[in-house]
């Protein structure tokens, strides 16, 4: 092995607290990937069985396995399973434990908010599959088109189940994000300049910002679907003067950037295992790490490939194409450096190989079939079929998951400290990949004899049988494979061999650490001597010249451990119940509500004055707090932009009064205005004071901001009751329902920034507050301000422009 | 900023800013976002400005966004990274929203 | 494009050559995709085959230096580190620029066709009006009057647009080889315009996922010669028949008698706006939107009890007996 020159950390310090308690309070986050493997795995295993008895019931034409209403509910858990508490979990589950460590960071910037986000992933995923207890599955497809998901079409508890666990689950997602992105921004030691970042860090970087940006549009389109469904709103009321192509393109705005979530990981995986096993560079690294950021970028923009056959005219479906061939450009870019980087290797021939080389042939026949689709003439034909399901299914197993499991076998070591099997492994591999192409290539050719996707049955003259056999074989095989893998999983934790620090001789930092790392996961930070610099460390440059050893970094916060806490899983407990409560009764949502705001406030408070989070200043010279908040102003900016460009998209279509100019009070409005604008001078007057410690001042100003946004509320309060007096509700049309959804939430959003400035008021007040503190009042303040922006965009485009 | 008291060392400013705005260039600002607003609430009851309206409004409220973005959020006076985060989102944003309102009909850039 | 002189052999070919390999059969099936009876369907197919031929031999090249590389260059025991090679520049625009002219190879005939294909409809097509309900299909021609079901009936070589409508949830239109599919959407206005140039039977089924039965909404199109097409108006619009004596006519009182009247138009005799037309039932080949043959016995099972035949339907069991049943059974069924 290759650790014989370096004096790698071996290390006595006392084990980890162990048990459950220590489980449940943990936010190490190697425990926390840990634990998004296991849970992912799980969820795994059962979107696996809905697809094996859906298969089952395919398998013969008018087969009677289960009936139509089962049929429908097992698709649409499948899919959503697979999706959201699968592959995405399993993401989760490698960025948590390697980014640290890839970086030579000791956690993530937030290790609290990085247990929450797993704590209200699992009350998601338990509530969405609660449906089955009470016989309620979601049934309307993972991406539940309206208005076949509003109540007439659906009037039991499925689609209640349905967008409430997603909301759910976005949330945890969009935390999680947040984390990482100041993590990676601004957890790296000097030395690890961006460019130096292993690929895997830099594709995780770019999904954490897809769903930073893509989650809004989704969440407010499953608002507004919960709107329809609890409180009579109109969004997709067809006689009100609705669109349907609003569900589409809100859904899909988030949907198409999701899959690049759900690949890019996997492209990164395979960036970190083939340089490894063929004991050479990744060819082409900055083009490969460009090629992630543009396939981000452009994923924005070619979301109606998914709509070409729902009649958006010529113009539209030939933009959307064109936009997705560009993608193919650098997917197909990423292909060539894998091929360049094993081209004059010396290729070792481990698990982890095999899976990354099965995923560039597998993803390379589904990147193809995708090309097919982003042709409109010829994804009419394909789409809505099975071509489309074996398209998906290369991309997302063959891409996805194959490249997962290279992760699997490739960090198991780093993770467990065991080594799994190699044969068994290997094993694994070929049953997994040959029964993966036997249950999905034939698809294709099912789709092309124009079997549509989401049948229960089909009759045996349409020809579809054999081939339907051979899949349901093939989905069996692929069964057989994961369990392959189970047991070679199981062996190794009870009685594999011991895996050393650096078992495959690795270029990266979670190799210079023991297996598995020390809590603290290194003794002392790492000095960073380019790409790959653990390989350099070991043997040099291109040359084979070793770099001179720089002494380890410095370590401005010692070895500081951050403190286990239960307030994640009580605020996700609260989540739960409060969506449970939407199920039942009023009382359990306001007794969900008042358990996460008591579990939110306690853990704010929790380190309030701990010495060790007073400055959290990092690599960019910016306190992690702050560049947190923008981030999440940054999804702000989606949030209200979609729910301001559905203002608009609807604007003069309803069917009934009253109309905007008949009941639109502008002088008022221009008051109301006016008012929240100089609550954003007293907000600033506020830091000013807080900064140079004159704690009278900060008190005055910030009570003011508090007082100037409760009038802006009163004035909202008489705004709302006087429209509602005069006949505008939000049943009443389109304009009741966009507007009082739109100025609605951004009340909401004034009410909690009231109780934020209010809380630091009274922190204030009983002398909790002090100039060290400034930065929590500087990120209230950025959290005021853009509530104040959106207003001044809300008021122009609502009130102002006729 | 106020002559008071010596300003604590604020590690924000440290390595990111390149300045920072005194509690004058609030003031200032808060009155040209009166003024603007202002101007807004005439301009709508103003015939002869009628046909240039929309876009008129669109700009001035523009200018109240980028002033408070500016100088209250401190951006102006902040580290690139979160301007580059913030104005990339603000701009997929607006890109998306018009790009939804054209497809759904209600701003089209062109005939159908 | 020198291509378009061979556009039809050619694609045919490719999709067929790689169809047969990949799966030994026939590319012919009552669903496929792959025989063309449009215009649509034949403009689909063209650029269906360039781009099957650009993808077959993109996966083959990747396949093989795949295969190649890892063969090449597997580990020997105690070989040296290979050269750490970083990159090559002019590689990496290579690479980049020889898809980017793949793809404009594959977007001109693609945006072509798509404005050929979604072009206004000439003046003088044959219009009808499509209207997707869950889960059947209703047909109207408004230049003759009359409204049919499930079975849409066109003359060959006559332009026709399909003006898609729908009364409750998103479906889709798909009969494949006519063309591609185009959703139903309520509350918009889509429509489907190609040319059918062969006579023949041709099945579809929704295609957008719809509720319980959306599997059992099946779709019968009939391209007949004009003449044919003329004579089937022209039965179309005649009044119901009616029977004299024997068993038709008891069923005929028996269907006047029951809830049938409340949801299904016979001319003459009912007129419900529920469920199909049923004036000239007995001339259909399917009973349940194609779910079964319009057998007597086929449609007793039916009218006994729907629900158990097709999941989710709207129309409920009427609590007759197996007689009333089959009575009416056969009055439909004489209703040619």
């Amino acid at each position: 092995m290759a650790t014989r020159a370096l004096d790698l950390p071996h290390h006595d310090a006392p084990a980890e607290a162990t048990g459950v308690w220590s489980w449940i309070t943990t936010v190490d986050h190697k425990r926390i990937g840990i634990l998004y493997g296991v849970s992912a795995f799980a969820f795994f295993l059962l979107g696996g069985i809905e697809a094996l008895i859906l298969r089952l019931q395919l398998a013969r034409p008018a087969n009677t396995v289960v009936g139509a209403d089962t049929f429908n509910a097992l698709f649409t858990m499948h899919g959503t399973t697979m999706v959201f508490l699968a592959i995405m979990p399993f993401g989760s589950a490698f960025f948590n434990y390697l980014v640290p460590l890839m970086i030579g960071a000791r956690d993530v910037a937030f290790p609290r908010l990085n247990a929450l986000s797993y704590w209200i992933f699992l009350a998601g995923g338990l509530f969405l599959n609660a449906s089955f207890l009470v016989g309620a599955p979601p049934d309307a497809g993972w991406f539940g088109y309206a208005n076949l998901t509003t109540r007439p079409f659906s009037p039991g508890l499925n689609i209640d189940f349905w967008l409430l666990s997603l909301q759910i689950l976005g949330v945890s997602s969009m935390i999680a994000a947040v984390n990482f992105i100041v993590t990676i921004i601004n957890m790296r030691p000097p030395g690890m300049t961006l460019m130096r970042m292993p690929v895997f860090v830099w594709m995780t970087l770019v999904v954490q910002f897809l769903i930073v940006l893509a989650f809004p549009p989704v969440t407010v389109g499953l608002i507004f679907l919960m709107f329809d469904r609890f409180f009579g709103t109109l969004f997709y009321d067809v006689v009100a003067g609705a669109d349907l192509h609003l569900w589409q393109h809100l859904f899909w705005i988030f949907g198409h950037p999701e899959v690049y979530i759900l690949i890019l990981p996997a492209f990164g995986i395979v960036s970190e295992v083939l340089p490894t096993f063929a004991r050479k560079p990744l060819f082409g690294a900055p083009v490969v790490i460009y090629s992630g950021v543009l396939i981000g970028f452009f994923g924005f923009s070619v979301w109606s490939h998914h709509m070409f056959a729902a009649g958006m005219g010529p113009v539209a479906d030939s933009a959307f194409s064109i936009a997705t061939m560009i993608i193919a450009i650098p997917t197909g870019v990423k292909i060539f450096n894998w091929l360049a980087t094993l081209w004059g290797g010396r290729i070792r021939g481990a698990t982890a190989l095999h899976f990354a080389v099965g995923l560039i042939a597998t993803f390379t026949i589904g990147g193809l079939s995708g090309i097919m689709h982003s042709s409109p003439p010829i994804d009419l034909q394909q789409t809505d079929s099975y071509f489309v399901v074996a398209h998906l299914h290369y991309v997302l197993i063959g891409g996805s998951l194959i490249g997962l499991l290279a992760g699997a076998y490739y960090w198991w070591p780093k993770i467990t400290g065991r080594l799994l099997d190699e044969r068994l492994g290997r094993l694994s591999f070929w049953v997994i990949f040959l029964a993966f192409n036997l249950t999905f290539f034939p698809q294709h050719y099912l789709g092309a004899m124009g079997m549509p996707r989401r049948i229960y049955t089909y009759a045996a003259s349409t020809g579809w049988g054999t081939w339907n056999l051979v899949s349901t074989i093939g989905a069996f095989g692929i069964a057989l494979g994961i369990l392959v893998f189970a047991v070679n999983a199981i062996r190794s934790l009870r009685v594999g061999p011991r895996a050393p620090a650096d078992p495959w001789d690795g270029r990266t930092l979670e190799w210079r650490t023991s297996s598995p790392p020390p809590p603290h996961d290194f003794d002392t930070i790492p000095a960073v001597y380019g790409r790959d610099t653990f390989w350099r460390e070991k043997h040099g440059d291109a040359r084979g010249r070793k770099p001179t050893p720089l002494p380890p970094a410095p370590d401005p916060h010692g070895i500081h451990l951050p403190a286990p806490s239960h307030w994640p899983i009580v605020m996700a407990l609260g989540i739960g119940t409060a969506a449970l409560g939407a199920l039942t009764h009023l009382a359990i949502v306001v007794l969900g509500g008042l358990v996460t705001l008591y579990g939110a406030f306690r853990f704010a408070l929790e380190h309030h004055r701990a010495v060790a989070h007073a400055d959290q200043t990092g690599t960019v010279g910016v306190d992690h707090r702050k560049v947190g908040v923008w981030v999440f102003l940054g999804s702000e900016c989606m949030l209200f932009g979609t729910l301001i460009a559905t203002y608009m998209a609807y604007k003069g279509r309803s069917v009934v009064g009253p109309h905007p100019h008949e009941i639109l009070n502008i002088p008022l409005t221009t008051l109301s205005t006016f008012d929240l604008l100089m609550s954003s001078l007293l907000m600033v007057l506020a830091l000013a004071a807080a900064q140079r410690d004159d704690r009278r001042q900060a008190r005055f100003w910030l009570f003011g901001t508090a007082v100037f946004g409760l009038i802006f509320l009163g004035f909202q309060a008489y705004e709302f009751t006087h429209f509602v007096r005069e006949g505008l509700t939000l049943q009443q049309n389109l304009f009741g329902s966009t507007f009082f959804v739109l100025t609605g939430f951004h009340g909401g959003h004034v009410a909690l920034g009231v109780l934020w400035l209010l809380t630091l008021w009274i922190l204030d007040v009983r002398g909790r507050l002090s100039a060290v503190d400034s930065v929590k009042v500087e990120i209230a303040g950025l959290y005021w301000h853009f509530v104040d922006v959106v207003w001044i965009a809300i008021f122009t485009l609502v009130y102002l422009v006729p | 900023m106020s002559a008071t008291r010596p300003a604590p060392p604020d590690h924000a400013d440290a390595a990111g800013a390149r300045a920072h705005a005194s509690v004058a260039t609030y003031a200032k600002v808060a009155v040209i976002l009166t003024l603007i607003t202002a101007m807004e609430f005439s301009a709508i009851y103003i015939r002869q400005l009628t046909p240039i309206l929309v876009p008129l409004l669109l700009v001035m409220s523009a200018a109240k966004f980028a002033l408070v973005v500016l100088f209250f959020m401190h951006l102006r006076y902040d580290s690139r990274v979160v301007s580059f985060i913030f104005t990339g989102s603000l701009t997929l944003a607006i890109v998306i929203a018009l790009a939804l309102m054209t497809l759904t009909g209600q701003f089209l850039l062109f005939r159908r | 494009m020198g291509i378009l002189g061979r556009a039809r052999l050619l694609p045919r070919l490719g999709l067929a050559g790689v169809v047969a390999l990949a799966s030994g059969c026939t590319w012919n099936g009552p669903q496929t995709t792959l025989v063309p009876v449009s215009d649509f369907a034949r403009e689909t197919l063209r650029v269906y085959g360039i781009v099957t031929w650009a993808t077959v031999v993109i996966a083959a090249v990747v396949v093989s230096v795949l295969s190649w590389v890892l063969l090449r260059y597997r580990d020997r025991p105690d070989a040296p580190l290979p050269p750490q090679t970083r990159g090559h520049a002019l590689l990496e625009i290579g690479w980049t620029i020889a898809p980017a002219l793949v793809l404009l190879v594959i977007a001109i005939p693609t945006i072509h066709v798509v404005f050929r294909t979604q072009s206004a409809p000439p003046t003088g097509a044959l219009e009808v009006i499509v209207r997707g309900r869950q889960w059947w299909w209703e047909f109207a021609y408004p230049a003759y009057q009359l409204a049919t079901a499930n079975e849409l009936h066109l003359p060959v070589g006559r332009p026709a647009v399909l003006r898609l409508e729908g009364p409750d949830v998103i479906h889709s239109f798909w009969i494949p080889q006519l063309g591609g599919k185009r959703d139903v959407v309520p509350g918009r206005h889509n429509h489907l315009s190609f040319t059918p140039d062969t006579p023949g039977t041709f099945l579809g089924q929704c295609a957008e996922f719809c509720g319980t039965s959306h599997a059992n909404m099946l779709l019968r199109l009939v391209v007949e010669s004009p003449d044919a097409f003329e004579r089937w108006v022209a039965s179309e619009r005649a009044p119901a028949v009616q029977s004299q004596a024997g068993p038709a006519a008891d069923g005929a009182a028996a269907f006047a008698a029951s809830a049938c009247v409340g949801c299904h138009t016979v001319r003459g005799v009912s007129r419900g706006v529920v469920g199909p037309d049923l004036t000239h039932f007995g001339r259909r080949a399917t009973v349940g939107a194609g779910m079964l043959p319009n057998t007597v016995d086929n449609v007793t099972a039916w009218i006994l009890d729907p629900p158990r035949i097709k999941p989710g339907v709207k129309m409920p069991a009427l609590g007759l007996t197996e007689a009333q049943a089959r009575s009416i059974a056969v009055y439909l069924l004489s209703l040619k």
